[in-house]
């Protein structure tokens, strides 16, 4: 069991192939946050993400393996941006394998309920048109 | 004691600053900066008294005592991901 925690400067490349070979998992998720267009009702361009380091990462680690230990999964990945990730990138991406679908689908969504209540990371929205550049 | 107190997010963005300086007793507890902060800003008082405050990157009691040199952030609003 293993939990990996990466925070990357702008925005995620593309995802890393999850099919690695193992008998031990039998669901492998990826989930990928991509930064819309539409901030509570503005358009943006980007969003800005605050990381309060290392009380982010230490944080992170300890929801990943408490999420280890309540789903029984076999490993955790998280990767999530800091600074400007424009519209259509993506800025969090959570890897997670476990033995079963169901324990798998059920982490990746507590984990990420937890993380935005929990976990020191603040995003800003930037306007696509910010007042007084027309 | 005098510490700087880390802010983030929309509250940076608010008071125009990353950080708030308080001035404390040599004995002041964590309660004590949340009290301070209160008095600074005292529009955002009770936003100040209940925030959390972590020391050293880990939530403390209120009640733990502050040693000079420790790093004090408020850590509300969180929203990532």
């Amino acid at each position: 069991m293993s939990v990996t925690i990466r925070i990357i400067d702008g925005a995620l490349g593309d995802p890393a192939s999850v099919l690695l070979p193992s008998v031990q998992f039998g669901a492998a998720i990826v989930f990928d946050g991509v930064v819309r267009s539409d901030e509570g009702g503005r358009t943006i361009r980007a969003l800005n993400y605050e990381v309060y380091e290392p009380m982010a990462s230490n944080m992170l680690t300890e929801l990943g393996r408490e999420m280890l230990a309540k789903h029984g999964l076999v490993s955790i990945m998280v990767e999530h941006s800091r600074g400007e990730v424009p519209v259509g990138q993506r800025s969090f991406r959570l890897t997670v394998h476990a033995l079963h679908r169901a324990e798998a689908l059920a982490a990746v969504g507590e984990f990420i309920d937890r993380m935005k209540r929990e976990v020191p990371i603040w995003k800003t929205a930037l306007d696509a048109n910010p007042p007084g550049s027309a | 004691m005098v510490f700087r107190v880390l802010i983030f997010g929309s509250l940076a963005r608010e008071l125009s600053c990353a950080s708030i300086a308080v001035d404390v007793p040599d004995n002041a507890s964590v309660r004590d900066v949340n009290e301070a902060l209160a008095a600074r800003y005292p529009h955002k008082s009770t936003f100040f008294r209940g925030a959390r405050l972590a020391v050293n990157h880990a939530f403390q009691p209120t009640g733990v005592p502050l040693r000079a040199g420790d790093e004090i952030a408020v850590v509300e609003l969180v929203g990532g991901g």
